[in-house]
Order: C-alpha cells, then structure tokens, then sequence
C-alpha cells in the first residue's frame, strides 16, 4: 500500500481505527509501538491505593449527601428553599448543566470528528467518558426534584407524547446508551492487546476484559465490522445530542414566562453546552495528563488544539447570549423588563455580569493568546468557566420565576425569594460526586486513552517518514 | 337600567344606616303560614338551601359567627330571630333589605318554608301551625290555574290565570306575573313582569337566542310577583321556546393540552418514529457487535 | 462483484456463518420481542377493561328536586362511591356543561371569604391558595383594585399541555383538575401557569391526619398528598351536587357569578340573582387576564369602575375594622 491512498483513507476515518490498513498490523514496527504504548497507558490500569483512597472519600461523601436526600423523602420538598413562587431551583439548574456538559461527547467525537481533525483522536475516549457519566446522572438528578419519585415508572406507563419531559426522559436515555458504546466500541482492541498485559491486577478485571473484548483477533473483517459500526454510531449521535439538549431547553422555551418565552433556547442551550462540555474536558484532559502522566500523549499541542475549539464554541454562545438579552432588552416589553432589569442592575445583576463576562468573555479573549493555550493557564481558565457555566444555568433556571405576570401576595416572605438549603446543595453535591466516580472508575479500571489507534499512528508516521 | 335599580337601593338603604329593630313586616303578612308539617325531610332540605344561600353572611347557626355586615345579619339561632314568627321570617326572606337580598326569583315558597323549618329546630319551644288549605287572599276558596303556551311566530308566551272554585271560574285580573327560566344554579328572569288583562291573559316576549337542551326545550316557569297574595301558584312547564344548542365537548379535539390519547397524531408519529430508528441503529450496532464476537470466535477455533 | 470473487475461501465461510448466526438470532430476537408485545398487549387490554367496566352504561333517575338526570348505573349501587367511581367520573366531567365565572372586581372589597371558604372546604394552610386575593394596579396612574384569582381553567391550558403523565386535565366540562393519585410532583405545571394558579405540597398536607380514612375524591382534592399539587377546581364536588363553588357563595359582596356557558347564565353568589352571561358581559366590558398568551381562560373580569367604596391598603378592610369595634 503506498502512501497516498493511505492518506487517502485517513481524511476518511479518522478517529476509526484504519481498517484497510490489515498490512500496518502485521508489521513489526506496529508491535513494537503497541508494547510500549500499551505499557504507558494500562500503567495506569490498577485498583492501586491512590485509587481505593480516592472512592473511598467520594464515598463517604456520597453516603452523607444521601443521608440528606432521605431526609427530603421524609419530609418532602419542604426541606429545600423551593416553594409555590420560585418551584424549580438548583435541582434543575443542576440537571440542565449536568445534561449540557454531557453534549461535549458528541461535539468532539463527531462534529471534529467526522470533520477530519486528526489531533482528537487521543482525547475523544475521554470526551466520551464525560458524556457518559454526566448523561447518566442527569437522569438521577431529575428524580431528587420529584416530589413522588416512587412514581417514576408512571412516565413511562402514562407517557404524554405532547409533554418535553416524556422526550427528555426518552432523548437522555438513548443518549447515555449511544454514548457508552461510543466510549466503548472503539475500546474493543485496546481491551483484545490490554487483556494479556495486566500482571498483578485483580483476576476479576482480567476477566472482565477478556468478556468485554469480544473474542477481539484484529482480524480484518472484525476491523470492517467495527468501523461500520462507529459509522452508524457517529452519525445516530449527532441528531441525538441536538434532541436532548433542545427539548432540555423546550421544559423552559414552552411555557409562557417572560425570560424562558424565547425563540432560539434550543441553539442557545446547545451553544453553552458545547462551553461547558469543552471547559470539563479540558480538566479532565489536565488530569489525566499530570496524575497518569501521559504527557508525551496528551500534549501541549493538544491543549492549544482544543483551546481554539473553546474560543470558537465561546463566540457562538456570546452570539447567541447577544440575542436572547439584546432583542427583548431593545423592545422592553412590560414582563420582560421586570426580567432583565433584574438581571442587568437587579438582585441578580453580579452574578450575571460576573458570568457573562468571566465565563464567557474574558477566557474568550485571553485564550487567543497561544501562550495561555498552555496546559495550567488553561485549566484555570475551564474551572472558572466551568463554575460560571453552572451559575449560568441558575440565572436560566431562577430569576424568571421570581416576577410572575401576576404579583406574588399574601406569602410568608420566604415562600417568594428562594434561598437553596443546606439539603438542597447536599444533594446537589451528591450527583457531582457520582459523576467523578463514573468517571473515575471508566478512566482507572480502562484504558484512558486509544492504544490500538495511537499505535496504528505512530507506526504509520515512522512508515510515512521512512 | 334593571342592573342599576337593585344596586341604587343598596346604596340608599346602607345610607339610611337602617338598625335592626325598624324591620317591620305588614300585619296581613305576619300571619302567614306553611301549607306542610316540618319534618326531618324538610329540615335537611332546608339545611342544604341555608348552607348554599345564608351560610356565607349569616355563618352557623348557634355559632355566633355571622358576618359584620350594617345592619348585621345576626344569627338565626338567636332569641332575636326566633322571635319573629314564621310569617315574619318569610316575609324577610322574600323581599331582603340592605345588603340582604330578596330571594323572591331565588326560592320558591316552599323552599322557603323548608328553610324556616331548619331554622326552627334551633328553637326547642317552637310549635309549628300549618296553614290547612292553600288559598289566595284575593281569591277565597278558589284554586289559582295558569296555563302557558308557546308561540314559535313571534316568540311569545302567551299565560292565562284563572280562579277555579266549586261554583264558578273567574279570569285573574291585573295582577303583576313574572316569567322566568330555570338555569342551572337559579332563575332567569324573562321580559319585564306584566300584568294580566281583564280575561285573565299575559304576553311574554323570550329573548333572542336563548339556549335551551339540544331540542331547544327549557323549563319556564310563571309566577305571581306578590307571592304574599297568590302563596306559591305558578306553573311549571317544558316548552320549545329556547335555542337548540349543539355545543360539543370541550375535550373533543386532539391537541396539546389533550391527553395522551387526544394527541395531536403528528406528535405521537414523531415520538414512535424517532424512538424505533434510533433504537433500531442501536440494535443494528449490537448485531455487528455480536458478529465481531462470531469472526473472533471463529478464528481462535481454526488458529487451533 | 468481483470483489466478492476475489475473496478467500475462509471469509465465504465466515460470511455464511455470520448470515445464519444473525438468522438464528434475529429469530430469538423476534420470539422474545413477540412475547413481550404479547404479554404487553395483554396487560393492556387488561387495563382497558379495568378502566372500562367502570364507564359504561347510564341510568335515568329521578332526583330529589324532581329532575330527570343521567348519571352512571355504578353510583346507583355505591351510595358512597369508591375511588373508581370518582376517578371515573371525575376525569369525564359533566356532560353537557361548560362551566364558566365572572368577577366583578367593581364589589370587590379584599374581605378574602372566598379565600377562607376555600381552605375551609379543601383543608388548606392560610398561605395556601386555591383561590387568592391580590392587590392590584397595572401602573402610577391607573387604580389599584383587589382582584381574586382562581384557576382560570384555560381552554388552551399551558399547564395541562406540559404534564408527563396526564394527571392534570381538562374535562368536557371545562374544568382543569388534577388527580394527586397520579401526579409526579415534577413541577412543570407550576413552571408553565402564567397565571400562579397552582400550589404544591412541600410538606405533609394540613389535616393529613383527619383524612386518614376518606376516600380521596378528585374533585375535591381531598385527601391531599404531599409531594402533589393542587389548585383550583371550581369546587367540582358542588357542582355535580348542583351548588354553586365554596367561594362563590361565600363572597359577602357579590362579586362572584357563576354559571354554565351552554346556558347563557350565570348566577350571582351572594345575592343568587340569575342574569345572562352573554349581556353580563357586553355591558359591563368584560375582559379576561392576559388573553395575549391565548390561554382562553373560562374566568371573566368586569372592570373595577364606579365602586361605591374606597380602596383601602389589604389589613384595614371594612370587615376587619367593623370586627375591632
């Protein structure tokens, strides 16, 4: 096989392992790299103490949390700051960013995925590990904002097609599923080469590969299969993770409140997921570069890569964040005003200015700089913006249901301004730390990153240069 | 214009700071009695018409815990109110004052009575008296015959009132009728009261478009407007005088707010159509899964 | 096709087995699916019949006040009916009515006995509201006036549309309920009212205790349960027992008339006059709250004009100065 068609076939599929390419896995060359590849990463692959301390914590953590989650089962909602006024609060503020970071999975694996972007190969499995665990949360975030969680079967017995929830609940689920084999399809040889190279592991992780690799032989055929497979993947999860994020934005777009009564809530969800999906992977990516040490993998051209990405989903956000606040700014009208003057000069108006312009604006501008497209000043960057992306979502969720149409009277004061509760965080607190324990376990107990494929490109590029 | 006559005298009369001691009934009035024994059956009755008709100002008997109203309602169950006798309290029921409104196109007479008989069973040493044979003041010893009928021409109703008595039959003259229809929750006063001609006759105009069952049917009833003097003759009678009303439910079309099963049909093709093809492409990547499995499988097999 | 000639002999084989592996799966596949659509269609149509056999056929009666009515042969066994029978002819409605209110906020003096009525009737806290009443003034210059609020029971009702599991809706009658055996306390029926007509219950109901035993009636809403909402039902109960709403005849002010639409009628609470809907409405300039939504709402206003009262700021009503001295 020469060269061109080679390269032919890579702007094809690119974060596919190369199918064709049956000769590059019989050469030496790929062996080698194979060994050392697999060494540097399955390294990592260990219930070593730093792990156990680590579950441990996320535990005990959890295991407090949910002591508060009994307590509003007991109690009922009472035991949060919601109330007839303000009936949607952190919970759901909670739920719309853990289901908009989840969206990153399909933006890096697909969109620059399918685009012919070579340089996401390394750090798609770890977008998907994110998209993972923060789809299968948001599912159980929902429920801690039930008031009769005992009857969530009833959505599925009783579903109304006319109601967003029914699609959310449907749309969140398929996507979890599409997801989790996204993350694991393309895993499938890694876990064929890692399954006789883990001495000293648990024989129970051993087993577990050798059932999850599926009778793995890189045979060609199996490459064939498999890439078709992704294909259908690829493409199934591009219309998948536009659904669930816009009928995430339809439980707000299709009431008639002023500051949820809008238009472009679907691309503007979508926009800011993409923000706050790409600022998680950035930490993730800095994690796993330092504590696995994989920084001959994960490398600064990476972060710069992936900068440039954030600078591009933060100027599609800011458009989109232009239009929602500038066009009923302009017109004022009576309901509308009421929002936005609290938000602009109001109650609210820090934390707004503070959002808007330290999650959005200023990382903006300051990642043009290809100095602060470095690993640390990036990491600082995304947990800033990753915080702002959760309180953005609070001031979605929150300030509009403050000034209902009709004036909220006769209410004990604090049924009107919603304070969230120690409980209510708690619980919060609970899904996040369920999230770094999915994501723990699927970075620890597997590959983190592609071996097969960084194998394959580090062969081919010795081939290419020879 | 009508509107404006009842809340005018509401004024007037709240203006006038009326007590309650210068209530006085007529004397021919006071006298009045009911045409039947109260019993348990009349008493409930009258429990249900109090709590749907004076509980809200007069609050529960006994309990003291009427509404502070000038001049106040008081409390039926009261020495003040017992005192009254039955001809008095209905005579009060009837006409009202102050914010107390007349009930005259509300209840009938024997409601009325029904009333006053759950008010007296507050009242350990009441003795009822019933009045033996119903007659008019106006006309002794003769029974009161109203006939109606409807004419579809010119949507009238056309009424004649006589006095039958054992000797003779004599027209009802010049005395003030009102017709009314019966709606779900009261009365609705039809046309202006009239008065009946020298043979006994009245003409009522039914307003326009007035809606009665699907066949137009309504429930018209004729009344003398001094009850006082006629006691509860009237006639009651179905006539084709309405509008027939062909009024669909309001749950009847598919839409949004309908139920699942009233969905609107494009909704539930979209939801159905995108839960098969998305689960079906997954399916389709399990099977390929499943066939990676069998090559391996396969191959490992022939390798040995 | 020549690429399938080209290929060796081993890959034909693998395909062939392949393609009878995924028959014989696909067959297994479609015994299991088949089953399951089996088995699901039985459970359904066990279902149905459940639901069925309790709204079938009809009996004329006639009533107390010597009127013919129909009314479902199950209630002629049940003197009390269960909770079948509630649900049943609860989620139906009354067939024929299209209920409808007027307010005439030019009576309204703040005296909030449909309020307490209210709670009285549907157990409910003081700052639990089924029915509220507000201060109102849309700007400096123009009046303030006390305006009640029920549910305006739509007939484009944003909250019903939202609902996951048809808990809350509307009835032929017009009526907007909820059935709290149903309800999920998700919340997004609160979200998507415009006009704050709904309450949740964020702790356990008030007389939680006292309602132990009873039925739970859905248009009453009671008992109540916690972690359900509630709101408004135009007191549903009274209706089919031909009396007119708990705050409808409690207002001592006649500010309420309450009637069905079908009739062109409606009746004043308090001072039971009976008048037509269609004149009470063109001469007094009737209007409904926010009709730009398209709500449809089947609660009318009559403007606050020529009062023969002053406003006075909620707390000194004219009752509760009376009541001090």
């Amino acid at each position: 096989m020469n060269s061109g068609s080679r390269a032919k076939l890579n702007t094809k599929n690119n974060i596919i392992p190369d199918l064709m390419a049956g000769t590059i896995f019989k050469s030496e060359r790929y062996r080698q790299k194979v060994e050392s590849v697999s060494a540097d990463i399955l390294r990592n692959v260990s219930l070593n103490r730093g792990f156990l301390l680590w579950m441990g914590f996320l535990t005990a953590v959890l295991l407090a949390c949910l002591y508060a989650y009994t307590i509003q089962l007991r109690e009922g909602l009472g035991v949060t700051g919601l109330r007839d006024i303000t009936s949607w609060g952190v919970y759901i503020a909670n739920f719309v960013f853990f289901v908009a970071t989840s969206l990153v999975g399909m933006l890096i694996s697909c969109v620059l995925g399918l685009s012919g972007a070579k340089w996401v190969k390394p750090i798609a499995r770890i977008a998907e590990i994110i998209a993972v665990a923060f789809a299968a949360v948001a599912g159980l975030v929902i429920i801690s904002d039930m008031g009769r969680p005992d009857r969530l079967p009833y959505v599925f017995l009783f579903g109304r097609f006319q109601s967003p929830i029914l699609w959310d609940v449907t749309v969140v689920t398929t996507y979890f599923f599409v997801s989790l084999l996204l993350w694991f399809l393309p895993m499938i040889p890694d876990l064929a080469i890692a399954k006789d190279r883990l001495p000293g592991r648990p024989a129970f992780l051993v087993r577990a590969y050798e059932i999850l690799s599926v009778k793995w032989v890189d045979h060609e055929k199996q490459f064939e299969i498999l890439h078709k497979a992704m294909r259908i993947l690829l493409i199934l999860i591009i219309p998948l993770a536009f659904a669930i994020h816009t009928v995430t934005s339809w439980l707000f777009a299709v009431t008639p409140r002023p500051g949820w009564d809008s238009t472009i809530f679907g691309p503007y969800f979508i926009s800011g997921a993409f923000v706050s999906g790409t600022a998680a992977v950035v930490i993730a990516m800095y994690f796993f570069r330092v504590s696995y040490k994989l920084e001959k993998y994960i490398t600064d051209f990476h972060f710069d890569r992936i900068g440039r990405v954030l600078i591009l989903v933060s100027v599609l956000y800011f458009y989109f964040n232009l239009n929602e606040f500038l066009v009923p700014g302009y017109k004022l009208k009576t309901s509308d005003a009421i929002h936005l003057r609290e938000l602009f000069a109001g109650h609210h108006a820090f934390l707004f200015w503070g959002v808007q312009l330290l999650g959005l604006v200023i990382p903006a501008i300051l990642l043009l700089f290809r100095k602060i497209r470095k690993p640390l000043p990036m990491l600082v960057i995304s947990v800033v913006v990753l915080a702002a992306a959760w309180l953005k979502r609070y001031i979605i969720v929150v300030p509009p249901q403050a000034h209902p149409y009709l004036p909220a009277q006769n209410y004990p004061v604090e049924w009107i301004v919603y304070k969230p509760t120690l409980i209510e965080i708690a619980v919060s607190v609970a899904a996040i730390v369920l999230v770094l324990m999915i994501i723990t376990i699927l970075s620890k107990l597997f590959p983190v990153l592609p071996i097969q494929e960084i194998a394959e490109e580090e062969a081919l590029a010795k081939n290419e240069s020879v | 214009m009508r509107k404006l006559i009842p809340a005018l005298t509401a004024i007037l009369l709240l203006g006038t700071r009326l007590s309650a001691q210068d209530w006085t009934v007529p004397d021919d009035r006071k006298g009045r009695l009911s045409t039947f024994a109260f019993d348990d059956e009349t008493r409930k009755t009258g429990q249900k018409l109090y709590t749907a008709n004076c509980k809200s100002c007069h609050g529960i008997p006994g309990e003291d815990n009427w509404l502070r109203l000038v001049p106040p309602p008081g409390d039926p169950a009261s020495e003040k109110f017992q005192k009254n006798s039955d001809g008095e309290m209905f005579y009060k029921v009837v006409t009202g004052r102050g914010q107390m409104p007349s009930f005259r196109t509300v209840l009938s007479a024997n409601e009325i009575w029904a009333l006053i008989s759950y008010l007296r069973s507050y009242n350990q040493g009441y003795v009822q008296q019933v009045m033996q044979l119903i007659t008019s003041s106006a006309y002794p010893d003769a029974e009161i015959r109203i006939a109606l009928a409807w004419n579809s021409a010119d949507s009238t109703v056309d009424i004649s009132a006589t006095a039958v008595s054992e000797k003779s039959s004599v027209a009802v003259t010049d005395a003030e009728m009102q017709l009314m229809v019966q709606r779900r929750f009261g009365h609705l006063a039809v046309d202006e009261p009239r008065n009946t001609d020298s043979r006994g006759f009245v003409r009522f105009r039914m307003p326009a478009g007035l809606p009665g069952d699907t066949a137009g049917n309504v429930l018209v009833m004729a009344r003398f407007t001094d009850e006082e003097t006629f006691g509860s003759a009237g006639k009651d009678t179905i006539l084709r005088a309405g509008m027939p009303s062909f009024n669909e439910s309001l749950v009847a079309p598919r839409a949004m707010w309908n139920t699942a099963r009233k969905a609107p049909v494009w909704i539930i093709l979209t939801y159905l159509g995108g839960v098969l093809i998305a689960w079906g492409f997954i399916m389709l990547v399990l099977l390929k899964l499943r066939d990676i499995f069998i090559i391996g499988e396969n191959s490992t097999l022939n390798n040995k | 096709m020549s690429e399938k000639k080209k290929k060796p002999a081993e890959e034909k084989n693998l395909d062939e087995i392949l393609d009878t592996s995924r028959r014989d799966f696909l067959k297994k596949v479609g015994l299991v699916g088949s089953a399951a659509l089996t088995g699901a269609a039985a459970l359904y149509s066990g279902y149905r019949f459940e639901k069925e056999k309790h709204s079938g056929a009809t009996i004329k009666v006639l009533t107390e006040d010597n009127r013919l009515v129909e009314i479902p042969v199950e209630q002629v066994k049940d003197y009390k009916p269960g909770l079948k029978v509630y649900q049943t002819r609860g989620r139906e409605g009354i067939e024929g009515k299209r209920w409808v209110m007027v307010i005439d906020l030019s009576k309204c003096r703040n005296a909030r006995k449909c309020v307490e009525a209210c709670q009285d009737a549907h157990h409910l806290r003081p700052y639990e509201y089924h029915i509220n009443t507000l201060v109102m003034q849309e700007s400096k210059n123009t009046p303030r006036y006390f305006m009640p609020k029920p549910c305006q029971h739509c007939d484009n009702p944003p909250c019903v549309s939202v609902c996951p599991v048809d808990a809350t809706f509307k009835r032929q009658d017009g009526i907007v309920l909820i059935d709290n055996e149903r309800c999920i306390g998700c919340r997004f029926c609160m979200s998507a009212c415009p006009y704050s007509a709904r309450m949740f219950h964020w702790q356990e109901p008030l007389a939680v205790e006292g309602d132990k035993e009873r039925v739970y009636d859905i248009e009453l809403n009671v008992p109540h349960k916690k972690g359900t909402i509630s709101k408004c039902l135009f007191s549903a109960d009274r209706l089919r027992e031909g009396i007119m709403p708990y705050c409808v005849s409690a207002c001592p002010n006649g500010v309420f008339y309450f009637g069905d639409e079908n009739e062109d009628a409606v009746t004043n609470g308090t001072t039971k006059e009976t008048v037509r809907l269609s004149e009470l409405l063109e001469q007094n300039g009737a209007y409904r709250l926010l009709p730009e939504l398209g709500t449809k709402p089947r609660v009318y206003y009559l403007p606050p004009k020529n009062r023969i009262f002053e406003f006075r700021e909620p707390g000194e009503t004219e009752y509760k100065e009376q009541h001090n001295t």
